[in-house]
Formats: structure tokens, C-alpha cells, sequence
């Protein structure tokens, strides 16, 4: 008895083991094209200038070195353009998710004159390329003379229509009597929103954080367009920078590329989930 | 009798007028709700919408203060100038390359994850997110150097099935499809996490099923699995067109533009010709242009939210 299941599954296994086979290798070379280039240029971050240009290529430095790192850190303004990007990203965060969820709040349960219609103006925008609100973007910019601050990064980026629409299909599942049972205790307009509201969205204002989040450590073209002094860039910008100005020193382009996404990757390894939820907001960003 | 009926029409009325008071008070906070959101919209991306509408009729650079009216002129320009034309080709043929590449890879990598005998899915599923992860600007300093000729790891691996060296950055002819490889890597994990998705909440009785009328696995894929995909592929697909047609940062880090306008995709004619060249008239007017390219391929996109 015994015996014949264990021929049974013998023989399943070996029936499915060259698809297995197949399967496998193909998902290691799948984890090694998409893995594979962060390793290599973490590896080469650590490379003496002749090895990063050996050919062929080494995997590995020969001699392991943190020059790159210590010329990037002080040579250049890279902690700087880190501590702009993150002043940055967690102001446009707070602000964008405050703002936000007060707008999506009214949307998702009041009623007022002219809400449809600018609901559907909100809707209608979505489909603007950046690039034609870039020009003139920046010319308003320049009228209320925050350009080349920090307010010229933070300000233009606070109104966040996908936000609003993300937020306001979540507030719309919050039970109505809720709300009522808190002004009942007297709570007012902004109480329910404070202590109600906001508690009770706390996945969605985690999803729309860390696309807003993701978003502004990313962003190139605002903070290119906005800037002038190098003191002031932020990571996106600096690499760009860097690119031109130390177009083969790759020791060094490696080492400022790996440490700008570092922060990206430990909030990914934690927040995993929100990340996959904000892929499909996010994407609709452009 | 009479004053009965006035009295209580009297009260209903004020009962009425009270409940329309606390309406508009209700209002009021509503207002007061969305202003924040309200200013910024409107000074920030409505107010700039027609300002670029009015931009592309007027010719000038970005700081001068007078800009002479020239009607649709730009738009003519946009029609007989070499570079526009050069643009716009680049754009068509990058978005028709990478689109259908990156969703059929995509479809082809979520069927290979997605398949029983793996297990630990999710672990794949963070691996294909990773690249989206880092800026486009970190993304093009990786593939810089991995692009670069003679000592670039892709040079290196090629040279083992005899491919000859390929300048891929710096060759005109092979530009814009090293931009598309370094474009693939960053967005591919996108499509196959959708598509994962989706194909992990077909039933298994339907393949079940299929599989009992004695089809294969590819005619269960082809046949069954893929058209219950159909909704979010359409999804991936307008996604795709959508950035293919605003490609920038990679370009704008890469490459620039060159060599000989080869990667000059429509928002680096843009962005140039606005912050650079001082043609803020040309520039308004290519992003009207987009914007038309946009708008028909936007609406699919909605509506396929609107239907969530």
C-alpha cells in the first residue's frame, strides 16, 4: 500500500520535472535581469577606477575601495541633494494626503452646489499631458517668485487630483452612521473629518502616501525646470547632473545611484503592500 | 379653519426655510473643505491649461514680457519643420516598439510566475517590482554603464552568441532602441503585476474545465485565460501608450536628444524648445499636439477606472 503512493508520487515528480526545470531557470534568469543591475553597480560603487573598465568586465572589484563614496559625499553636495529630496518628498507628502483628503471628504459626503460638474473638471484633467502645463506652470511660478526655493518645489505639487478621486471612493464606504452618531456627541464638521474620517481612511491615505512619496523622489522635470542652484537640487536632478559631468566615472555614478534608491528599497521591503495597491493610482499619474 | 391651514403652512414653511439654512450651512463647510485643494487646482493646473492654449498662438521665449500674436502659425511651423517631423517619427516608432514588446513579455513572464508548479509568488512578484523603484535619472546612470561600449556587461554577454559590438547609446540607428531596452527593464513589472493579478482570479474550474475537453496548456492560455484578461491587458496597454508618448527623463539623462536628434522624443522638443531655445510658441504647440494624441487614448483609460 504504502508503497504504491510512494511510486505514484515518484512518478508525478519525475512527469513534472522537466517542466520544472524549464520553469525555474527561466525565473532565475527573470530574478537576475531584474535584480542584476542593482547588484552590479552596487558591486562596481566599490571598484578602483581600472577595474570598472577592465575588459572584459569584472563581477567583482579587485580591490574593494569606498573612494566613490567618500568623493561623492565630500567633493560633491550629495548629502545635501539627500536631505533636500527628503524635505521635499515628506512636505509634498504631509500636504498633498492633508489636502487631499479634506477635498475628498466633501466630495464623498456632502452635498453642495456645482460638486458634480467640479468632480468632473477634476476627472477631465487627468488626461493633460505634464508637459503642456509645464510652461506655463513655471511662468506662474516665477509671478509669485518661488522659483529656484523650496516652495517652488512643494507648492505646485500639493493638489493631487488622483488623490482626491483615490480618497473619496474610500470615504464613500465609511457607514454614514458613524458620522451622525459623532455630531450627535456634538462633534463638529471638522471633528468628524479629524477623528472619524481620517482614522477610518488610514489604508488608502497609506497607499496615496507612498505614491506621492515614490513620486517626488523621483521627479526630474519639475525640479529642472525650477532650479538653478546646485544647493538646492534634489537626488533625480543631481544624478542628472552628474551624468554629464562624470560621463564615464562610473564608480562614482554608481555609488550616487545606489544611494539614492537605498531609502526607495528599505520603505518597499516594509510597505510592500501599499506599493502594489498605489501601482495602479500611481500608473494613472503618467 | 383657514387660519389653521395658513398656521401650519406658516410653520412649514419656516420648518422649510431652517432646513434649507442648515443646508446652506452644511454647504458653507463643504466650500470651505475643498478650498485648499480648489486654489492650488486652479492656479496650478487649470489656470496653466489655457495659458498653454494661449502660449501656442503667440511667439517669444519663456521671460519676455510682450509676446506678439501669431496665430496658428506654430502649428503650421510644426507641419514643415525638420526636427518636428524627426520628433514625432521617433515618438510613433518608440510607442509602437515598446508597447506591444513590453505587453507581451509581460504577459509571457506573469504566465511563467503565474504557473502552479511555482510556489513563493509573491516573492517574484517584489523581484519584477524593483525596477520601478528607482528614478529614471538612477535607472539610466545603471544602464549607462552596462550599455557602455567595449568594457559594458552587455557588449560582453552578446560577444557569446557572436553578436558584434553595438554602440547603443551613441549609434544613430541604435539610440532609440537602447533607450526602449532601459524603458522595458524600468516598466515591465508594471504589466506583470496587473496581469498576475488578473490571472490569478480567473476560477480554476474554468481550466478545469478546459483541460476535461482535452485542450493543452497553451490552448487554455490562448483560449480561456487570456480573453478573461482582456480588460486589464486593454488597461496595460493604454498605460503604455500614455508614457511611450511623454518618454522624457530616460532620454533627457541618456542620451539628450542625440545623437543626430535619433531618441528627440515630443516632451525633449518641449521642454527645449521652452527652456532652451526660446520658442515658448513651438513648445506650447507641440504639447497641444500631445495633448490631441493623448485625449482618444485617455478616454479608454477612464473608462476602464470608471468600470472598477
Amino acid at each position: 500500500m504504502a508503497q504504491s503512493i510512494f511510486n505514484r508520487k515518484t512518478q508525478k515528480f519525475i512527469r513534472v520535472l522537466p517542466q520544472a526545470v524549464v520553469v525555474y531557470v527561466l525565473l532565475a534568469a527573470l530574478v537576475i535581469t531584474m535584480l542584476g543591475p542593482y547588484l552590479y553597480i552596487f558591486s562596481s560603487s566599490f571598484k578602483e577606477t581600472y577595474t570598472l573598465i577592465s575588459i572584459p568586465p569584472r563581477l567583482f572589484p579587485e580591490q574593494f575601495v569606498w573612494d566613490n563614496y567618500t568623493y561623492i559625499l565630500r567633493e560633491l553636495p550629495f548629502s545635501l541633494w539627500f536631505f533636500n529630496t527628503i524635505l521635499v518628498a515628506v512636505l509634498v507628502t504631509v500636504g498633498t494626503v492633508f489636502i487631499d483628503a479634506l477635498a475628498a471628504y466633501a466630495f464623498a459626503k456632502k452635498e453642495f452646489w456645482a460638486r458634480d460638474f467640479l468632480f468632473g473638471l477634476m476627472l477631465a484633467t487627468i488626461m493633460i499631458p505634464g508637459a503642456l502645463l509645464l510652461i506655463p506652470a513655471f511662468l506662474i511660478t516665477n509671478e509669485l517668485g518661488l522659483l529656484n526655493s523650496y516652495g517652488g518645489l512643494i507648492i505646485p505639487a500639493l493638489a493631487n487630483v488622483l488623490g482626491v478621486f483615490l480618497l473619496r471612493q474610500f470615504m464613500q464606504t465609511i457607514p454614514e452612521e458613524l458620522e451622525h452618531a459623532a455630531r450627535i456627541d456634538g462633534c463638529s464638521d471638522f471633528g468628524v473629518f479629524w477623528r472619524i474620517i481620517l482614522p477610518l481612511s488610514a489604508p488608502a491615505l497609506a497607499t496615496l502616501s507612498i505614491v506621492v512619496f515614490t513620486s517626488q523622489w523621483n521627479n526630474l522635470v519639475w525640479p529642472l525646470v525650477v532650479l538653478n542652484d546646485k544647493d538646492l537640487y534634489t537626488l533625480p536632478l543631481g544624478l542628472a547632473l552628474l551624468r554629464s559631468e562624470f560621463q564615464v566615472n562610473y564608480g562614482i555614478t554608481s555609488a550616487a545611484a545606489f544611494l539614492s534608491v537605498v531609502p526607495l528599497i528599505i520603505v518597499f521591503i516594509f510597505l510592500q503592500r501599499y506599493f502594489l495597491e498605489g501601482l495602479t493610482v500611481g500608473a494613472v499619474k503618467g | 379653519m383657514t387660519s389653521a391651514t395658513s398656521s401650519s403652512v406658516q410653520s412649514r414653511a419656516a420648518l422649510e426655510s431652517f432646513w434649507k439654512q442648515a443646508a446652506v450651512r452644511r454647504n458653507i463647510s463643504a466650500y470651505l473643505f475643498i478650498l485648499p485643494f480648489m486654489i492650488l487646482f486652479a492656479v496650478f493646473n487649470v489656470g496653466p491649461f489655457f495659458w498653454a492654449l494661449w502660449l501656442s498662438l503667440l511667439r517669444g521665449d519663456l521671460v519676455q514680457p510682450v509676446k506678439p500674436f501669431v496665430g496658428l502659425q506654430n502649428y503650421f511651423s510644426l507641419t514643415t519643420d525638420n526636427i518636428t517631423l524627426t520628433v514625432f517619427k521617433n515618438s510613433v516608432q518608440y510607442t509602437v516598439s515598446v508597447v506591444p514588446i513590453a505587453v507581451i513579455t509581460a504577459l509571457a513572464l506573469a504566465f511563467l510566475i503565474g504557473n502552479k508548479l511555482v510556489r513563493f509568488k509573491d516573492f517574484y512578484r517584489s523581484v519584477v517590482f524593483f525596477p520601478l523603484l528607482a528614478s529614471a535619472a538612477a535607472t539610466a546612470q545603471i544602464w549607462s554603464y552596462i550599455l557602455a561600449p567595449r568594457y559594458g556587461v552587455m557588449t560582453y554577454l552578446l560577444s557569446f552568441v557572436g553578436v558584434p559590438e553595438i554602440y547603443w547609446l551613441s549609434d544613430p540607428n541604435f539610440a532609440l532602441y537602447g533607450i526602449l531596452l532601459v524603458e522595458w527593464w524600468r516598466g515591465i513589472g508594471f504589466h506583470i503585476i496587473l496581469f498576475l493579478a488578473a490571472m490569478l482570479g480567473v476560477p480554476e474550474e474554468l481550466h478545469e474545465a478546459a483541460r476535461i475537453d482535452g485542450a493543452n496548456a497553451l490552448q487554455v492560455a490562448v483560449r480561456v485565460t487570456i480573453p478573461l484578461m482582456r480588460p486589464v491587458i486593454l488597461f496595460s496597454v493604454v498605460m503604455g501608450t500614455i508614457w511611450a508618448f511623454q518618454l522624457f527623463d530616460t532620454v533627457f539623462v541618456l542620451t539628450n536628444g542625440g545623437p543626430v536628434h535619433s531618441t528627440a522624443t515630443i516632451v525633449w522638443y518641449i521642454y527645449n524648445h521652452a527652456f532652451r531655445y526660446g520658442q515658448v510658441g513651438m513648445a506650447a504647440a507641440m504639447g497641444v499636439v500631445l495633448l490631441l494624441i493623448i485625449m482618444p487614448i485617455s478616454f479608454v483609460q477612464m473608462r476602464v477606472l470608471g468600470e472598477r
